[in-house]
């Protein structure tokens, strides 16, 4: 598992965390770039487990950083929770170099930050890990009623989304109206 | 914990619901007008969905391997599951809205099967209603002779391809003449019990395009006349295309095609009439097949 260490997005950070050794050691030097979320905490990670992402993958394809500039410009991930963006480093790193398997014992466990870890995951464009994780959202409801599936899931009743929709009607008519009038008092 | 899975992408829940079981994906369905619109998106594979209305009503859900089982009436539904039996309330959902739920979630046009056993007769028509539509009527060999009958009149002109009835219902010579002269596409009468007795009339009045009888009691002389009079009848239209008897007993080739003109192949033997139509006729031990070219 990587450790973290506090550090900022504008600034280097003094001394980045360290990425997991794999088993087998790397014949070729690997180089590691630095990832950060809404915590500041910066994570370094090497490129054979940022290949994961497509996103980041993408980003550096582009960016043909050297290290040094890597890591004086980590990549800000601030709509990521400092914790969700550990567990995505944790499992890219699991899973460097490897092929996934069908089914990932490794995938995180903790319930309640799911549902941000696929918002990240799909941000983020690994498309393994949300598989995993959106599997793991199905088996939240596993034998479940309706009922309880409309609980654990939040859903709104029919009522509630008519309710919703209606007033999102009735503000898109007020923001409309003050537009226009915005407008009128400009043309004045 | 709870998650808000509506507030996830619809790409992301898509996901979910690829993972999740048959039953589960129904369920999810049931929740509102929105998950009923994503279950339907996700395009979910069944191989069909059938419908048997006996003492009670029931819609199975069939997939390649595993079928789910739904009793239902007005009030609710029955699912029988792994975890057991379990009931799932809609109130506003007659048994109609049910089955046009199912449909739409799955993107089904219509009922594969719809199995009628014994019933009331007067219940006939809110089956008709509850399900408008199917590919094929199946009447249960345990109907009573009055449900069986009336089930084939009022259902059969509905079924969209086959029709099969799991017993004899011909007590009657009339009979006979009125369930073979409906327009129906593919019908199979089967009973092995109660032979279906058969008569050189009821072959000529039928209408049925596509007619399997097994076992019907027929013979060879009135095979024989049969034959003879539809080389008889130019340019005269008869809409059964296939024909086919299973015997209860062993017949006489020679006796079916005696005084006949035919072309002789190595099972079959073609009739040719002077209008340009033409019968293959193959005839083994115990059964006789006719198709009309």
């Amino acid at each position: 598992m990587s450790s973290t260490e506090q550090g900022t997005s504008s600034a280097a950070p003094a001394e980045p965390t360290t990425a997991p050794e794999s088993a087998a050691a790397p014949e070729v030097p690997e180089s590691f770039y630095y990832v950060h979320g809404k915590d500041k905490v910066v994570h370094k990670v090497s490129a054979g487990a940022l290949q994961h992402s497509a996103l980041i993958h993408g980003m550096i394809s582009n960016l043909g950083y050297t290290e040094e500039q890597a890591k004086a410009n980590p990549f800000p991930f601030e709509n990521i929770d400092g914790d969700i963006l550990q567990m995505v480093v944790d499992w890219c790193n699991q899973h460097k170099g490897k092929p996934t398997p069908p089914e990932d014992t490794n995938l995180p466990k903790q319930k309640e930050k799911l549902f941000d870890l696929v918002l990240a995951v799909n941000y983020l464009e690994i498309k393994e890990l949300l598989t995993y994780c959106c599997k793991q959202v199905a088996m939240m409801v596993k034998g479940k009623s309706p009922e309880e599936i409309r609980e654990i899931w939040m859903i709104p009743t029919d009522a509630e989304d008519e309710a919703a929709e209606k007033e999102a009607k009735k503000r898109a008519g007020k923001e409309a109206a003050g537009e226009t009038a915005a407008a009128a008092g400009d043309a004045k | 914990m709870p998650i808000p899975i509506l507030s996830l992408l619809t790409s992301d829940i898509q996901y979910a619901l690829n993972c999740m079981e048959i039953g589960d994906l129904i369920a999810f369905s049931l929740c509102s007008k929105r998950t009923k619109h994503l279950a339907k998106s996700s395009n979910r594979k069944i191989h069909s969905i059938c419908a048997e209305f006996d003492t009670g009503s029931s819609i199975a859900i069939q997939q390649q391997d595993d079928e789910l089982f739904f009793d239902f009436d007005d009030s609710g539904t029955e699912l029988k599951r792994r975890n057991g039996v379990e009931v799932w309330r809609k109130p506003e959902f007659t048994q109609s809205d049910w089955v046009a739920h199912f449909l739409s979630i799955f993107n089904k046009s219509m009922i594969h099967v719809l199995y009628i056993e014994n019933i009331e007769i007067s219940h006939l028509d809110s089956i008709k209603q509850i399900i408008p539509k199917f590919n094929r009527l199946e009447i249960g060999d345990l109907s009573s002779d009055s449900v069986a009958k009336m089930a084939f009149f009022k259902l059969a002109p509905i079924a969209v391809e086959h029709v099969v009835v799991h017993k004899n219902v011909f007590d009657y010579g009339n009979d006979v003449s009125k369930f073979l002269t409906q327009n129906l596409k593919s019908v199979f009468f089967f009973d092995f019990d109660n032979p279906f007795k058969l008569e050189l009339n009821d072959l000529l009045k039928a209408k049925i395009e596509n007619l399997t009888i097994q076992t019907a009691n027929i013979t060879e002389q009135e095979l024989n006349r049969f034959l003879k009079i539809w080389m008889k009848s130019n340019h005269s239209f008869y809409r059964p295309k296939y024909i086919k008897l299973f015997l209860t007993k062993e017949i006489n080739r020679e006796d079916v095609l005696r005084g006949i003109k035919y072309y002789s192949g190595s099972h079959n033997c073609q009739l040719n009439r002077a209008d340009g139509k033409t019968l293959l006729i193959s005839i083994r031990a115990r059964s006789v097949i006719l198709e009309f070219q």
